[in-house]
């Protein structure tokens, strides 16, 4: 597999994960439901990565995977040069709080925290952290740093979301669905923002969404069916959130 | 079976750790109720039907001496119905192979058995046989305590002879269920004391009381006339030196277990309240927390028609499931609780029968009492449920805002707290009952721990009191009759004595106005060393020149204080004339009611220069045994006692039974703390459950996720214990004032080890529902939580 979409150009992609024919299988008495029937993927140091798929198609139990919140079944992960497969829960818990942002449709935010708060509480426990202004700064919500979740709009707590994951300031971001309960601008938004960490941190970042012209801002789109990779596209050109047509 | 009390089977057993908790609450409180209500209807029900079988007497006069004439007289008194005249006096007996002393009371009874008052059970063996004078029959465990089989003999020193009895029978009497020979000795100590029944040709032979007594019992028609009745017998009697009169009820043995069954009855009500309200607030909380998660779910059901009342009621079966499991199990534990209260009754009592039975009264009782509680408890969460209406119910609830905290007015504090305590903080005042109700639990649990050991640290602090403080002295020896000075220095020439006090008893009815008591009036030496008296400040004060010293139960009995004039009027008949004294002082007295004078001036009233019925010796150390073998033989010596003896039977008894106690009192207040605590804990993870595992997703450990939680719990255990120990001192007060008699009276007195054991106790069961609550959040599933909408 090439990495031509990368910006990164000339230089040989340094992958971050593999994953090596990875199966998940949720047993329910009788039944075995297959969530995950063999994965092989990488993912590349810097990248922006889509994942596409239909419903049920295993895109958020390979994240969880990737992202040390669940194991597989069968098969290897390897972050780097370490087989995450191989890890204990402590690892793995270490695992996510150095390397690893998470974030999803659904905000999850502490109610009882202040935006702000929200942030600082991901900074207490991280080595390098981002101050939490600095960090609502880049998701541009300096303003709205002492109100309370329930105070905010979607799309606000999902920037908050976004900070709290990046004050971390993990290598990874990992986002499951970030504007699936956000409309149209408000998604951009999110996406901007996305697309700015990725591109001024560095961070690598994955997007999980169903809406396939998101794809169109990635350097690569992974598109996943019946919990298999169907292909895997590079974009030769990246669109901005704003050309997205939604 | 329907499909919601299958709903309710699974979140019974979903919620099987909680269910549990509450139902151990319930178990808790009916186990006690029935524990505690079966002793107390047992001991009851057994007092009266042993009183009445066995004619308990409703008086009691002891006199000097009284001929039985005068007895005969007594009965025709209006009201009375029955009278017996006896012959009681505390003797030394000898056991072979025994080398500390035993006092064995000699109580005479007919020659030939009748129905009189105050008899005896016989138990084993038989009743006195005709012309055989020297025959006695004994106290249960002092025969057994002593080895002692019928057809064994024993020896009675009486007035300096020796009698040889042969035990013919071992009985039991109302007279002495509780067998202590004096208030001061307080637990009973069945090898040093028994009774020996006796014929009465032998104790007015034996005694030199022909055709006299110097102990009337009766009986009379109307309980409520016995005081006036008492008035005249007294005033009848007065020539023979009347020097205490007592009522029935308090009658020394009748005493004890009056305040033994006036406890019980007072904890019956208490105990399953306490336990019942617990489990109420908790199933309150549990079923609010319930009803508000399956709000959709309820709107649900009643689109599809189910009513109001049945979707209600679904809720309020699930406290009633609980409640009802918690009595049945309670039921069982209650009944082996009671066997086992009853045992420790057996320890202390003698009756002749006590069972524990089972009493269907009490448990249907508790059964009700029981459910309704928990019915209270389900009340609110059925309202809940019912005013819930299906549209509304699909709409997501209206958000909560998050308002600050008192701590946040201060910017500066807050800033500093990790986000850790903020969250608490914020949590806290966010849900202010549920935090409240922790509070509440730990306060309860503190409170049932500090009273539990109070009884330790006040029955401690009283034998520290009466035996070191006040009483000094190692061997007491009492006299038969007043003695002179020489009696004094020929007991203070005995080998190893070190020294030697005189000590002077006499009884006196105490006037003050209308009120008056019957007094043993104590004469202590100026500068007493071995008998002290100690003031309120815990300093010892001396005795005066003049003047009566009161001990403070005495002074509040007469309504009188320093400086008031009080009439002594003399009971024995050795003196009759009255004096009046003015009370000089009030001293502290837990053992006994006394009122204490000048040694002098108390042998000036009796019209000797110097009287003493007991001389006080301290002693070279370990000698005390020998020296009792050789005072025990000397004329006129009617007893001697050894302190350290009598205070370590007394501290063995009450370390017994109050380590048993406690026991129970710390399963208690671990009980509900751990319920308490566990369950609004678990309220709380099931509802923060999405923000928790959303931090474990950010790399939180599980031990950093449960801080949030545990710190919680401990911050309201703080809260709960600066309340709780107010509180449980405030139930030591309240016990201090119900067991307040002439008898005896509680210091109030709390050690500080108290305090520290009742804290590390409390965050003990804190540490232990962490742990428990610990499972559930290791179990917390990231992928399954994040998955569900907000
Ligand atoms: N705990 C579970 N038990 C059983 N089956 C499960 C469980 N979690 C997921 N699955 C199944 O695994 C498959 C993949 O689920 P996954 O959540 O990864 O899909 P997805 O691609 O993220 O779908 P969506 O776009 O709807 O979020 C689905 O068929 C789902 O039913
Ligand atoms: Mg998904």
């Amino acid at each position: 597999m090439t990495a031509q979409g990368l910006s990164i150009a000339g230089a040989a992609p340094k992958a971050v994960f593999r994953v090596e024919g990875v199966k998940k299988d949720y047993r329910m008495g009788e039944v075995t439901v297959s969530a995950l029937r063999e994965v092989t993927l990488e993912v590349y140091e810097g990248e922006f990565l889509v994942i596409l798929g239909p419903s049920g198609s295993g895109k958020s139990t390979l994240l969880n995977i990737i992202g040390g919140i669940d194991t597989a079944s069968e098969g290897r992960v390897w972050f780097r040069d370490d087989e995450l497969s191989a890890y204990g829960e402590s690892q793995l818990t270490q695992y996510r709080r150095h390397h690893i942002g998470f974030v999803f449709q659904f905000y999850n935010l502490m109610p009882n925290l202040t935006a702000e708060e929200n942030v600082e509480m991901a900074t207490e426990i991280s080595r390098n952290p981002l101050p939490a202004r600095e960090a609502l700064r880049l998701v541009d919500l300096t303003e709205r740093g002492a109100h309370f979740p329930s105070q905010l709009s979607g799309g606000e707590q999902q920037r908050v979301a976004i900070a709290r994951a990046v004050a971390k300031q993990p290598e990874i971001l990992l986002c499951d669905e970030p504007t699936g309960a956000l409309d149209f601008t408000t998604g951009k938004i999110v996406l901007d923002v996305l697309n700015e960490i990725n591109r001024s941190l560095g961070t690598t970042v994955i997007v999980i969404t169903h809406n396939a012209s998101i794809g169109d801002m990635a350097h690569r789109v992974v598109r996943m069916m019946d919990g298999h990779v169907r292909d895997i596209t590079v974009n030769a050109k990246r669109k901005t959130a704003s050309e997205l047509d939604w | 079976m329907r499909v919601l009390d299958k709903k309710l089977l699974r979140t019974l057993w979903w919620s099987r750790g909680q269910s549990l908790a509450v139902a151990a609450v319930v178990l808790c409180g009916t186990a006690c109720y029935i524990a505690i209500a079966s002793a107390h209807s047992n001991l009851e029900l057994t007092r009266s039907t042993y009183y009445a079988h066995y004619r308990f007497a409703d008086f009691e006069i002891m006199l000097e001496r009284a001929p039985l004439t005068s007895v005969f007289r007594l009965e025709s008194l209006p009201g009375v119905r029955q009278v017996r005249g006896r012959i009681v006096e505390d003797v030394n007996v000898d056991l072979e192979g025994a080398d500390e002393p035993r006092i064995g009371r000699i109580v005479s009874m007919p020659n030939r058995q009748e129905h009189v008052i105050n008899d005896i059970c016989l138990l084993e063996g038989r009743y006195f046989s005709e012309g055989n004078p020297n025959e006695v029959i004994l106290s249960k465990r002092f025969a057994e305590a002593n080895r002692l089989v019928l057809g064994d003999r024993i020896e009675a020193s009486i007035d300096n002879k020796k009698h040889s009895l042969r035990i013919v029978g071992i009985a039991l009497s109302p007279e002495y269920v509780y067998m202590i020979r004096s208030v001061q000795e307080l637990v009973p100590n069945s090898e040093r004391f028994g009774i020996l029944w006796v014929p009465q040709e032998f104790a007015e032979t034996a005694l030199d009381m022909k055709e006299a007594c110097n102990n009337i019992v009766g009986s009379v028609e109307d309980p409520e006339q016995l005081d006036a009745i008492l008035e005249r017998a007294e005033d009848m009697l007065k020539p023979y030196g009347v020097f205490a009169k007592v009522k029935g009820e308090d009658q020394i043995s009748n005493r004890f277990i009056s305040d033994e069954i006036k406890g019980l009855e007072v904890m019956a009500k208490i105990i399953p309240a306490l336990f019942q309200g617990i489990a109420a607030l908790v199933l309150l909380v549990l079923l609010n927390r319930m009803v508000r998660k399956e709000r959709t779910e309820i709107g649900l059901l009643k689109a599809y028609g189910y009513s109001s009342l049945a979707v209600a009621f679904h809720y309020v079966k699930y406290a009633l499931a609980l409640s009802i499991a918690g009595s049945l199990a309670g039921f069982a534990v209650g009944q082996w609780l009671a066997n086992g209260m009853i045992r420790m009754y057996v320890e202390f009592y003698d009756f002749p029968l006590l069972r524990s039975r089972v009493y269907f009264d009490i448990l249907a009782r508790s059964m009700a009492i029981g459910i309704g509680f928990s019915l209270l408890g389900a009340l609110f969460a059925a309202l809940r449920a019912m005013r819930i209406r299906p549209a509304e119910s699909m709409r997501p609830e209206a958000p909560r805002y998050a308002h600050r905290t008192l701590l946040e007015r201060v910017p500066a504090l807050w800033r500093r707290l990790s986000f850790t305590w903020k969250m608490i903080g914020r949590n806290m005042s966010r849900n202010a009952f549920r935090s409240s109700l922790n509070a509440f639990g730990v306060m309860i649990s503190s409170g049932i721990l500090i009273m539990g050991f109070f009884s330790l640290d006040a029955m401690d602090y009283m034998l520290e009191f009466q035996f070191e403080v006040a009483q000094r002295e190692d061997v007491k020896v009492s006299f038969q009759i007043e003695r002179g000075k020489d009696a004094l220095y020929e007991a203070a020439r005995f080998d190893h004595v070190r020294y030697a006090e005189p000590l002077l008893q006499y009884p006196f009815e105490v006037r003050s106005e209308w009120r008056k008591k019957d007094v043993v009036v104590i004469g202590v030496p100026r500068g007493a060393r071995l008998q002290r008296l100690i003031n309120a400040k815990q300093e010892p004060v001396d005795v005066g020149a003049t003047g009566l010293t009161l001990s403070d139960r005495l002074a509040r009995d007469l309504g009188v204080g320093v400086g008031d004039t009080l009439t002594l009027k003399p009971l024995m008949g050795r003196i009759t004339k009255e004096r009046t004294l003015v009370v000089s002082q009030i001293v502290e007295q837990y053992l006994g009611s006394s009122a204490y004078m000048d040694f002098d001036a108390l042998s000036r009233l009796l019209d000797e220069p110097f009287a003493a019925n007991a001389v006080l010796l301290r002693v070279e150390r370990g000698m005390e045994r020998d020296l009792s073998r050789h005072l025990k033989d000397v004329p006129g010596v009617a007893a001697v006692e050894i302190k350290a003896d009598s205070l370590k039977g007394l501290q063995d008894t009450i370390e017994m039974s109050a380590q048993i106690s406690n026991t129970m009192n710390i399963v208690f207040a671990a009980v509900i703390a751990f319920a308490v605590i566990y369950n609004i804990t678990a309220v709380s993870l099931a509802e923060r459950q999405r923000e928790l595992a959303s931090l474990r997703v950010l790399g939180f450990t599980t031990q950093e996720v449960g801080r949030i939680l545990y710190h919680e719990n401990f911050a309201l255990c703080i809260v709960g214990l600066i309340l709780g120990i107010p509180f449980g001192a405030g139930i030591c007060r309240l016990l201090v004032n119900a067991y307040d008699n002439e008898l005896y009276r509680l210091p109030f007195h709390l050690d500080t080890g108290t305090f520290v054991t009742a804290t590390v106790l409390s965050f003990f069961f804190v540490v232990l529902a962490n742990l428990a609550v610990r499972r559930q959040i290791r179990k917390l599933d990231m992928v399954e939580v994040l998955k569900e909408r907000e």
